[in-house]
C-alpha cells in the first residue's frame, strides 16, 4: 500500500450516489454529476464539523432518552412508566432474557457504540489517534450498518400502543423519552451519512490537494474532457513516504 | 493493486467511494463482487439478471403491500377485550396521543420508505428499457440511493416479535393473516435490494446512448467532467 493515486489529487472524485468518476471544475468547489445529476464535492462539505455537531447533539439527547420514561404499561389499573433500561430489566426478571438481550443491544448498546465510534473516527481524522486506517474503516462500516436497528424499540412501542388498548383493563402509552430516543436514532444516522470516510485516508497519506500544485483541483480536466489525451498525471510518491504497512 | 505502476490514463476509471483510490473500471463477473484492494469496500456487486429480477421482485412487493397494509398483523385479547394491530393504526394511536414526530418517523420507516423503494425500483427496472424515460430513471436511481437505508421492514419485523413475546404473559396474543403477508413482503424487500445493481442500469442507458445517433437530449457529455454549479 504505497501510492498517492487518490482521485482528488488528480482533480477528480467519485460521485457518492452513482460511483462515477467525476472531474471537478478547475476553480474548485462542487459540481453536478454528469451521470446521475447528484451534487459532487471533492469531500463532503463541512463533513467533520457537521458530524461533530450531530454527534454531540445525539450524545446530549441520549440523556433524556434514558432518564425519561419511554412507555407506560397499565394493567388492571396499576402500572408505572418505564425507561429503556427499566423495560430491559422487566423482560429479564420475567425470564425472557433472549428478548431482553435483543432490546438491550438495539436500544442501549447500539446508540452508545455508534456515538463512541463516531467520536473515534472524528478524532482519527483530526489526527489525534494512532489507529490505522483499516481499523478506522471497520469502525465506520460497523457504525453505518448497525444504526437502523435501534429503531426496534420505537416500532415495538407503536405496535403495543395500538395492540394493548383496552381502557381500564390494560393499556400502553408512549412516554416523552421515546421522542428523545427517536431523535437520537435519526441524528446519529444522519451523522454517519455526513462523515466522509475518505478523510481517514487523507489524514493517513497527507492532504490530497498538496501534490497537485497551485491550480490543484483539476489538472486533468482539459485532457479528459476530450476523452483523448492520455497523460499519467501524478505518479510521484508522497514526500514523507508511507507511514507504515496497513 | 495499489502499487500497480503506470496504468495508462484510460478514459474509464473509477475511484473507490470510501478511500478515493483510483482504480480501473472493472466490472464484477455475474454473481460476484468487486472489492477495493486498499480498503475492502464493495465497489460493485453483480447479481445475475439484475434488471429483470428487480422488476419482478418489486412488482411482487407492491402487490404484497395491499394485504400487509389492510390486514391486521397481531391481535391481543384479555378476557373479552381485544385489539388488533395493523401497520397504520400504531401510527394513528401515536398521532392521537400527540407524539407527532414519533408517529411520523414510524410511518416513514415502516410504510413510506419501503413503498417508495418498491415503486422506484419497479420504475427503474421497467423504465430503463425506454429511451424516453432516461431522465426520470436517472432521477429515481439517485433518490433510491438516498432512501434505501430508511426502509426498515426487517427492524419492524423484529419489533413485532419482541411485542409478541413481551405481552404473551399478560393476555392472549395471536398471529393474524396480515403477518404472513408482511413477512413475505419483508423478505421480498430484502431480495429486491440485493438484486438491484445500479451499474447495470447505467450501462444499459449508456449502451443505448452510444447506439443512438447524436447526443441524447438533456444529457451531459459521457466523459466524467461535471458542469459547474
Ligand atoms: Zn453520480
Ligand atoms: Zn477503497
Amino acid at each position: 500500500m504505497s501510492t498517492m493515486d487518490r482521485a482528488l489529487s488528480q482533480g477528480r472524485t467519485c460521485c457518492l450516489s452513482c460511483h462515477w468518476l467525476v472531474t471537478l471544475p478547475r476553480g474548485g468547489g462542487g459540481c453536478r454529476c454528469p451521470r446521475c445529476g447528484g451534487k459532487v464535492h471533492g469531500r463532503i462539505e463541512g463533513s467533520v464539523m457537521l458530524t461533530w455537531a450531530l454527534t454531540i447533539t445525539g450524545a446530549l439527547l441520549l440523556i433524556p432518552a434514558n432518564i425519561l420514561p419511554v412507555m407506560t404499561v397499565v394493567y388492571l389499573g396499576s402500572g408505572e412508566p418505564a425507561t429503556i433500561i427499566g423495560g430491559v430489566m422487566q423482560l429479564y426478571t420475567a425470564g425472557l432474557w433472549g428478548i431482553a438481550l435483543i432490546v438491550f443491544i438495539a436500544s442501549i448498546a447500539v446508540p452508545v457504540m455508534k456515538l463512541v465510534g463516531l467520536v473515534l473516527l472524528l478524532l482519527q481524522v483530526q489526527g489525534r489517534l494512532p489507529i490505522n486506517p483499516s481499523q478506522a474503516m471497520t469502525t465506520y462500516r460497523i457504525v453505518s450498518a448497525i444504526g437502523r436497528w435501534s429503531l426496534l424499540d420505537l416500532f415495538m412501542i407503536s405496535i403495543l400502543v395500538a395492540l394493548v388498548d383496552m381502557g381500564a383493563v390494560a393499556s400502553v402509552a408512549a412516554g416523552p423519552g421515546a421522542t428523545a430516543f427517536a431523535s437520537v436514532v435519526v441524528i446519529t444516522m444522519l451523522a454517519v451519512r455526513c462523515f466522509d470516510p475518505r478523510l481517514v485516508w487523507d489524514t493517513y497519506y497527507g492532504n490530497p490537494y498538496r501534490n497537485a500544485g497551485p491550480d490543484h483541483r483539476a489538472p486533468a480536466a482539459a485532457g479528459s474532457r476530450r476523452g483523448e489525451k492520455s497523460d499519467p498525471i501524478i505518479k510521484e510518491p508522497p514526500e514523507e513516504g508511507v507511514a507504515g504497512d496497513v | 493493486m495499489a502499487d500497480a505502476p503506470d496504468v495508462p490514463w484510460s478514459r474509464r476509471q473509477r475511484a473507490c467511494h470510501e478511500c478515493d483510490q483510483v482504480l480501473g473500471d472493472a466490472v464484477a463477473p455475474p454473481g460476484n463482487k468487486l472489492e477495493c484492494p486498499r480498503c475492502n469496500a464493495t465497489l460493485h456487486r453483480n447479481p445475475r439478471g439484475s434488471v429483470n429480477h428487480t422488476a419482478a421482485l418489486s412488482l411482487t412487493g407492491l402487490l404484497l403491500f395491499f394485504p400487509s397494509l389492510s390486514l391486521p398483523l397481531l391481535s391481543f385479547s384479555i378476557l373479552a377485550f381485544g385489539a388488533e394491530n395493523t401497520l397504520l393504526n400504531g401510527v394513528r394511536a401515536l398521532f392521537a396521543e400527540g407524539y407527532l414526530w414519533m408517529a411520523g418517523l414510524v410511518l416513514f420507516c415502516s410504510v413510506i420508505a419501503p413503498l417508495a423503494k418498491f415503486l422506484l425500483l419497479g420504475f427503474i427496472s421497467l423504465g430503463c428499457h425506454w429511451r424516453l424515460l432516461d431522465r426520470p430513471v436517472t432521477w429515481s436511481v439517485r433518490w433510491y440511493q438516498h432512501l434505501k437505508e430508511w426502509g426498515m421492514l426487517d427492524v419492524y419485523m423484529l419489533g413485532l416479535l419482541v411485542a409478541l413475546i413481551k405481552m404473551s404473559d399478560l393476555g392472549k396474543m395471536q398471529v393474524e393473516p396480515g403477518l404472513y403477508s408482511f413477512v413475505a413482503m419483508m423478505v421480498i424487500s430484502n431480495l429486491t435490494t440485493l438484486s438491484f445493481d445500479q451499474q447495470a442500469v447505467w450501462s444499459r442507458l449508456e449502451r443505448r446512448r452510444k447506439r443512438a445517433p447524436g447526443p441524447s437530449p438533456g444529457e451531459g457529455p459521457l466523459v466524467g467532467s461535471g458542469e459547474q454549479l
